[in-house]
């Protein structure tokens, strides 16, 4: 990836790269999402750009946005926020009235740079209305299984485990599965994903029992609910989630227990996959190999390494792929605009768009 | 006179015959008809026996129950009668009426309650076994009447037909016949424009078919209605041109029952009329209509289906198999467009008698180079084997997020979805928001439209089959065991022969008393079946159908 960002800044002249400040934005905050963080990187570009009349400004947005898209692995998650920031664009725009065509346009620019922050700022208090929303799903006793590394499912579940002691003392356990994946790629001393979360319930007097993916069937008899975070929200309510997402729905739609979803409304993306298949990225996840194909792949390795040439496809790494979850396995989706039914994702997405 | 002798006997004899064919040979009566078949079966092969003891006496009980068939044919044979007996048969025939509304009402009752099979037994099969006795009672009464009254079914007039229609009438689809489709222009009011009177013998006879088909060629007849129409004096252009319209559109729906598209579009054109301004001078407000019918159509039809095309062929992927039903000119566009963009896929079509629409669109794609395969409604589950998509197209889409589509999409959606092993194949519904509707459908009976049943008679093409299965019967022999050939090969040549001259086995069947053909034109699939909607909106689950047409009305 790193090849592929240098490549660009060196090639074009901009003065301003928006897949570093993207990459930046993400590592800096740990808080940030990839939708706010891609709106963030947009409203950079629109800062730092001298663009003084609405087509140059859709335009550049639209190019950064395509580039943003072509060098990140997985653009799902971004692209509901370059979505919806361009699409907030042109609504302003065409609004009649002082910021509309006929006004002003530096007036109109830093009405946008203004607005396009303050929406960064709203979208980041989302994750607390969340909480507030699926604070109620939580009750006394309950045993909860949860996965990967969401952090809307973080802060859910420390906003109720912050209420013991309180008035409404809330005492539930949670299982946590931990994902196998992450721990043998280049860095196996790494921790899996949501062992921080782990310590931080354990630290606030949560029971937590971390189990490996494999035992989420045998898991899955002791919890009351699967609460699980997204990383997209498509249009028919499924979603786009760590992979293991999947398979968790569809055990507990067998053993009928309750599968929450939590994400922010700015994660609803518009894109419509069919099956685990029609996903826009690239990822390998089942790949066919004989001996054969392995000696041939550690050649090219080989060579590849001497070439360093960053011109392929960038292909997904295995801990990062993600699975899609089809709507008829999700109960709810708890969100900062309420709780949704999958059906009314849709409907979210409409009235956004139209 | 050798027909005439006994009728009671010819009937029951070919009620005896009658069903036991269609239940092998037709594919098409839907099975409620088949349900109901050996039921009636049963009751008139004992009807004829207490029929023959009737005395003259109870001809005047019984032949009230003969249904309004008799009576037009009764009629035609009035002259020859006495004045008495003129006397008894109007009073025959009023009871005959009386008894008919209450069977009526009772098949009405029986219908609605949902028992297809109950409805029947209860509202039928006392008309069957009565009339029969009445053809036996009137065999021993009146020989002079007798020759007429046993020729009569054969040589129908046509004033007979309606009347004979109605006791064909399935019992649960009842509602739903309403008056037979306009046979000519004859008739039509004054007010009907030349355009829209030839507009509805088109989609009579189904040459223009399809919902926006009919929705677009619709809006233009009715542009050129508005481009002719001048306004009365006395009246103003958006109070008269609604009501002159409406006449146009009465007109058009007895031709054929609108379509939830040309509703859409008549509503639409209506408000448009009624929000001119009646001071504008009327040539100008017909120059706005006539943009409005242009705009309409390019926006909610032509770009949409463009705008569908284009986003639904991003869902065809190389290697894939695409089953589609019949013939949808939206799917057309859709898989030439993703022909177009250079994927290599295959189409099976599925079609459905009588209509055939599929093979158009088995020749606008194999001539444009796709790789095609044709089969029939029955070859579904072989079609189903190897698809990897289903595309439909639709009629409308109701609020429910159901698809209410040409008949036998339902059974296309279900194979997709339910398909043994597990394996869903997505079923994707390409429609635009023109098509969409605020109804709710939960079943296809409340709400369908019925054609003609002869559409089933004449189209038809038995001489050919047995034309075909001849040739194969002898070679059959012959691939199995070569000197045996021989000696089977002539046995088949006898019963062909006899078969081939022979008229299709339906072609009477109005004279049959217990035999009904239904031909429904619509059914709904359930939205369970359908995975995604393509419309000129965006794709959609079924289930953000309603709130898609609530903004596409308000805009």
């Amino acid at each position: 990836m790193a090849t592929t960002t240098e490549g660009t800044a060196a090639a074009g002249s901009k003065p301003f790269d928006i897949v570093a400040t993207y990459n930046e934005l993400l590592r800096s905050d740990p808080d940030i999402t990839m939708p706010i963080a891609a709106i963030e990187a947009l409203v950079h570009v629109l800062t730092h750009s001298p663009s003084s009349t609405i087509s140059e400004t859709l335009d550049l947005l639209e190019k950064s946005t395509a580039h943003l898209k072509q060098s990140i692995p997985n653009p799902i998650g971004l692209s509901a926020g370059t979505d919806l920031f361009q699409r907030y664009l042109i609504t302003t725009l065409q609004r009649p009235g002082q910021l509309g065509p006929a006004g002003d346009f530096k007036a109109i620019r830093t009405h946008l740079l203004s607005n396009g922050r303050l929406f960064i700022r709203r979208a980041k208090e989302s994750r607390q209305k969340i909480a507030a929303f699926g604070r109620g799903f939580i009750r006394d006793g309950c045993t909860v299984l949860t996965n990967g590394g969401s952090r809307a499912v973080a802060s859910l579940l420390q906003k109720a485990a912050d209420e013991e002691g309180g008035p409404s003392a809330v005492r539930f356990r949670v299982i946590y599965v931990l994902s196998s994946i992450s721990q043998n790629i280049e860095e196996p001393s790494g921790e899996p994903e949501g062992m921080e979360t782990v310590r931080a319930l354990r630290a606030k007097g949560v029971p937590v029992s971390t189990i490996p993916e494999s035992a989420v069937a045998y898991a899955l008899g002791k919890a009351d609910m699967v609460i699980v975070g997204a990383e997209g929200v498509v249009e028919n309510g499924g979603i786009v989630s760590r992979m293991g997402t999947y398979q968790i729905g569809l055990l507990a739609k067998a053993i009928g227990k309750p599968f929450y979803v939590v994400a922010e409304s700015h994660k609803f993306v518009r894109l419509f996959p069919l099956g685990q298949y029609d996903l826009p990225i690239e990822q390998h996840v089942v790949d066919f190999k004989s001996a054969d194909d392995i000696a041939e792949d550690k050649k090219k390795k080989q060579h590849s390494s001497v070439d360093a040439s960053g011109n392929k496809p960038i292909e997904l790494p295995l801990s990062d792929s993600v699975d899609f979850t089809p709507p008829h396995l999700i109960s709810a989706l708890i969100t900062d605009s309420g709780v949704l039914t999958p059906s009314a994702v849709s409907e979210e997405l409409i009235k956004i768009w139209f | 006179m050798a027909d005439s002798v006994d009728p009671a006997l010819t009937s029951s004899s070919a009620t005896a015959s009658v069903p036991a064919q269609p239940a092998s040979t037709i594919a098409n009566p839907p099975s409620q008809q088949t349900q109901n078949l050996p039921i009636r079966e049963s009751k008139s092969a004992k009807s004829p026996a207490p029929s023959d003891k009737q005395s003259g006496k109870n001809k005047d009980a019984s032949k009230p129950a003969a249904a309004g068939s008799d009576g037009a044919a009764a009629a035609a044979t009035d002259k020859p009668l006495t004045p008495a007996e003129l006397k008894k048969k109007a009073k025959a025939e009023k009871a005959a009426r009386r008894a008919k509304e209450k069977l009526a009402k009772e098949a009405g009752g029986a219908g609605a309650a949902g028992g297809s099979a109950p409805g029947a037994i209860q509202g039928r099969p006392p008309a069957t076994p009565k009339k029969d006795a009445a053809g036996g009672a009137s065999q021993k009464g009146q020989k002079a009447v007798q020759p007429r009254r046993g020729s009569a079914p054969t040589g129908q007039t046509a004033a007979d037909e309606p009347t004979k229609k109605e006791d064909k009438s399935v019992a649960v689809f009842g509602h739903l016949y309403g008056q037979p489709r306009r046979t000519t222009i004859a008739g039509a009011g004054k007010e009907v424009h030349s355009a829209v009177l030839a507009l509805g013998l088109q989609l009579r006879d189904y040459v223009v078919c399809g919902s926006s088909a009919r929705c677009v060629a619709t809006l233009l007849a009715f542009k050129r209605v508005i481009e002719s129409y001048t306004t009365p004096l006395g009246t103003s252009l958006s109070r008269h041109l609604t009501t002159h319209l409406s006449h146009q559109i009465t007109y058009l729906s007895t031709c054929r029952p609108l379509s939830i598209s040309q509703g859409n579009a008549i509503r639409a054109l209506k408000l448009a009329i009624s929000s001119v301004d009646p001071s504008t001078p009327e040539l100008s407000a017909k120059a706005t209509l006539c943009e409005f019918i242009d705009n309409f159509i390019r926006e909610k039809i032509t770009v949409a289906d463009q705008v569908i095309a284009q986003s639904a062929a991003q869902k065809v992927q190389n290697g894939d198999v695409i089953v589609t039903f019949a013939g949808s000119s939206i799917v057309k566009q859709t898989l030439l467009t993703a022909h177009k963009q250079g994927k290599r896929f295959r189409v099976s079509i599925i079609d459905s008698r009588p209509l055939f629409e599929g093979k158009n669109l088995a020749r606008a794609l194999a001539n444009a180079g796709l790789d095609v395969q044709y089969s029939l409604v029955h070859g579904i589950s072989h079609a189903i084997k190897d698809a990897t998509k289903v595309f439909l197209g639709a009629h409308a889409m109701t609020s429910n997020g159901r698809l209410y589509s040409r008949v036998g999409t339902a059974l296309v959606a279900m194979s997709a979805k339910e398909r043994a092993g597990g394996v869903e194949v997505p079923v994707i519904v390409c429609c635009e928001t023109v098509k969409f509707t605020d109804r709710v459908a939960l079943d296809s009976i409340v709400v369908n439209e019925i054609a003609d049943a002869d559409e089933l008679v004449s189209a038809q093409p038995l001489p050919q089959v047995t034309g075909l299965v001849d040739p194969e019967v002898p070679t059959k022999p012959d691939n199995k065991k070569g000197g045996k050939g021989a000696s089977s090969a002539p046995k088949p040549d006898p019963s062909a022969s006899s078969l081939n001259p022979s008229p299709s086995p339906l072609s009477n069947w109005k004279e049959n008393t217990n035999l009904q053909l239904l031909n429904i034109m619509y059914d709904v699939t359930p939205a369970e079946y359908v995975d995604m909607v393509v419309t000129e909106m965006g794709s959609l689950p079924p289930s953000a159908v309603p709130i898609v047409h609530r903004m596409s009305t308000n805009l």
